[in-house]
């Protein structure tokens, strides 16, 4: 089954039978606003009325806080086993598409290095996610290599349409969710598809253009390393690390063991490069010592770095780190800032 | 305030100009709506000058946070230094001014060294309140007008807030929006002082031990360890906080309920007598998390124990910097009564 069409009001009964057989996360209305959350019966509160979340999916598949084993004095006591087959149900396409480029890094492509925890939960995950119509001022994903309907990461895209939400497999795992379900969905009418890319279309086209050109961004930045405009650039940054936590393709982690006594857990939490400890030695030296050193370095993972090193610019064009940053560093300035060098 | 923007204006570039400071701190046009950031003057800088500041109802930002680093000493800014401190401008609201006299009595900043252009200060506009108002309709031009503000949104429509009710919480309950101590006051009449807002934490101090208990942890189960609040605030300037030690490991790193209730508990006891209820803790938090109810019954604690608050008086000791036997010990003593 390649399309099919969803009454709004169903969409808790999807979830319901698809929570049945697999651990599905979507969007509910939480504490103060609308989050991922694991579904138990389809009676939550499940929303699709956001231009973006918060909190990324990132956090589904690369958990901010995990256990990756627990010990007695010498001996690994429990591996706790990660779950599979995850649906996420309603991410945007960026989203989708940075779940794409954390796979380079976690994933066999990585010189060798897999990561059991992260790549168990990505094993037979569907990402099914939601077509944006009106990008967020504070968007730039058709500048980065996506689109408000980008299909790249994503299993099933939905577009939220006057008679429904229409689906789209993009994938066999897609068409086979849509078969496993067929009973719940409708026909889309002839013209829904139609109806579907050209929302699409005027979508990418309302959204603001940035000046990036992969290659001559990575060489302006790297010939920029001690250009003076990042003292300007990064002067008012606080050192807070709420634009790496946020960010959907920042993956950059610790592990550290919490124990009392002989008995403990080895676990992983998010780290960020914002932070002085990210990498202070146990001499006490701290080669990226101050504020400049430590933001130039985000950005330059980003745009230089990991383009290098596995061939994709590192930013899908949410916007979360405009729109949260406590004193609007906005990585879109320095985008054009070194496109103009 | 555009007649006291220009005042700013012409004040900086005279104080830049005259060479009275190396650099100056104010606000500027930010890249998104209902926001204003600081932005950072030299003499010499060629991308901002004195004409970009901004002085409008989105300056929230404290901009003490920022003023401790020019004047501490580093493995490379050693204490027999060579090169002297340098002197620093800054447009200061009453609660960016009470930061600078509590970071003088600890000795962070040196006043000499600061030329401050004191702001009467009307408020500030909440702006995610606006937004919230404006349920995902985003805002593509703003404009602030007598009574408040004029927004237009993607869909064109227009919405007017009243400034009253759309102030920031922190704002509406000041009282100390014009700023004492300064060097130079720029013109124009504050907002009528507010009564503290201690009403709204005699309240939850009614609530049951269960009820505060689970409030909190729900709080605090937003956290993702960010930072943000510590980072924004002017008084939270421990070279190496508590919870960044590694050798010494006093709370974990992760999101674990235990550890981000410990270190809003700890950061936020170490501001007791501190604590300038600036709310810019409140605001920098991507969460939304309230920590204003706790930072304000710190304050309020502090003033009803030890009759102290962080105002503009630059000679009265913080209750954490001293030791009276009269100090009230209650709390040990009888902590059922407290």
């Amino acid at each position: 089954m390649k399309q099919a069409l969803l009454d709004k009001k169903d969409i808790g009964k999807l979830l319901k039978s698809a929570a049945v057989d697999s651990p599905v996360y979507a969007p509910v209305m939480g504490n103060s606003e609308i989050e991922f959350t694991r579904i138990a019966d389809g009676s939550e509160a499940v929303s699709l009325e956001y231009s973006n979340l918060k909190l990324s999916p990132k956090g589904i598949f690369f958990p901010q806080t995990e256990t990756l084993l627990t010990f007695d004095f010498d001996a690994v006591e429990d591996v706790p086993e990660p779950e599979s087959g995850i649906v996420v149900f309603g991410s945007r396409p960026c989203d989708a598409l940075s779940l794409l480029y954390l796979d380079k890094v976690f994933g066999p492509e990585n010189k060798g290095y897999d990561d059991p925890y992260y790549m168990k939960r990505r094993e037979d995950s569907v990402m099914i996610s939601l077509a944006c119509s009106e990008p967020c001022r504070t968007c730039f994903c058709t500048s980065v290599g996506g689109g408000p309907a980008d299909r790249k990461g994503s299993d099933i895209l939905m577009f939220d349409l006057d008679e429904g939400i229409f689906f789209r497999a993009e994938t066999g795992k897609g068409e086979a969710f849509l078969e496993k379900y067929s009973s719940l969905f409708g026909e889309p009418g002839a013209d829904t598809e139609k109806k579907a890319d050209e929302q699409g279309n005027e979508a990418a086209l309302s959204m603001e253009t940035l000046p990036v050109d992969k290659e001559a961004l990575k060489k302006h930045l790297d010939d920029g390393f001690e250009d003076p405009v990042w003292e300007k650039l990064t002067q008012n940054c606080i050192g807070c690390g709420a634009c790496t936590y946020l960010c959907p393709t920042c993956y950059c982690f610790d592990i550290s063991d919490e124990q009392r006594m002989y008995k403990g857990k080895r676990i992983r939490t998010w780290d960020a490069c914002q932070f002085p400890q990210f990498t202070k030695h146990a001499s006490g030296h701290n080669p990226r010592n101050t504020k400049l050193e430590r933001l130039r370095q985000r950005f330059m993972h980003k745009f230089s770095y990991l383009p290098e090193n596995m061939g994709e610019i590192y930013c899908v064009g949410c916007g979360r780190c405009v729109t949260n940053c406590p004193v609007n560093i906005d990585i879109r300035e320095v985008i054009e800032t070194f496109a103009k060098k | 305030m555009k007649a006291v923007e220009t005042e700013v204006r012409n004040k900086a570039k005279e104080l830049l100009e005259k060479g009275e400071v190396d650099l100056f701190i104010g606000y500027g046009k930010a890249t998104i709506p209902l926001k204003s950031r600081p932005i950072f003057i030299a003499k010499d800088s060629a991308e901002e000058g004195p004409d970009d500041l901004v002085w409008d109802s989105f300056c929230s930002n404290n901009l003490a946070a920022y003023l401790q680093k020019y004047f501490e000493n580093q493995p490379n800014r050693r204490k027999k230094r060579e090169t002297p401190y340098p002197k620093i401008g800054m447009m200061a609201k009453g609660c960016d001014m009470r930061s600078v006299v509590a970071l003088v009595k600890e000795n962070q900043v040196i006043r000499e060294n600061m030329v401050i252009l004191g702001l009467p200060c009307t408020g500030m506009i909440d702006r995610r309140k606006v937004l919230e108002a404006l349920e995902g309709q985003e805002v593509t031009e703003y404009r602030e007008t007598e009574k408040g503000l004029e927004v237009t949104t993607r869909d064109g429509k227009s919405h007017s807030f009243d400034r009253e009710e759309y102030l920031q919480p922190a704002c509406k309950e000041c009282r100390f929006p014009v700023p004492e101590g300064t060097d130079f006051m720029m013109p124009g009449d504050g907002r009528k002082p507010g009564d503290g807002g201690y009403a709204r934490i005699k309240e939850f101090e009614q609530k049951s031990s269960d009820e505060k208990w689970e409030y909190f942890k729900t709080e605090m189960s937003k956290c993702i360890r960010c930072n943000a609040c510590r980072q924004a605030c002017p008084t939270c300037w421990c070279k190496e906080c508590f919870a960044d030690h590694t050798d010494l490991k006093w709370i974990g790193v992760g999101t674990d309920l235990s550890d981000t209730m410990i270190f809003q508990i700890i950061r936020i006891f170490h501001q007791a007598g501190r604590c300038v209820e600036c709310d810019a803790c409140y605001n920098a938090c991507p969460m939304g998390i309230d920590l204003r109810t706790y930072t304000k019954k710190i304050v309020k604690d502090t003033q009803e124990l030890f009759d102290f608050i962080p105002d503009f008086n630059t000679e009265s000791t913080p209750p954490l910097s001293t030791f009276s036997e009269q100090d009230t010990d209650g709390f040990i003593t009888d902590p059922e009564e407290h």
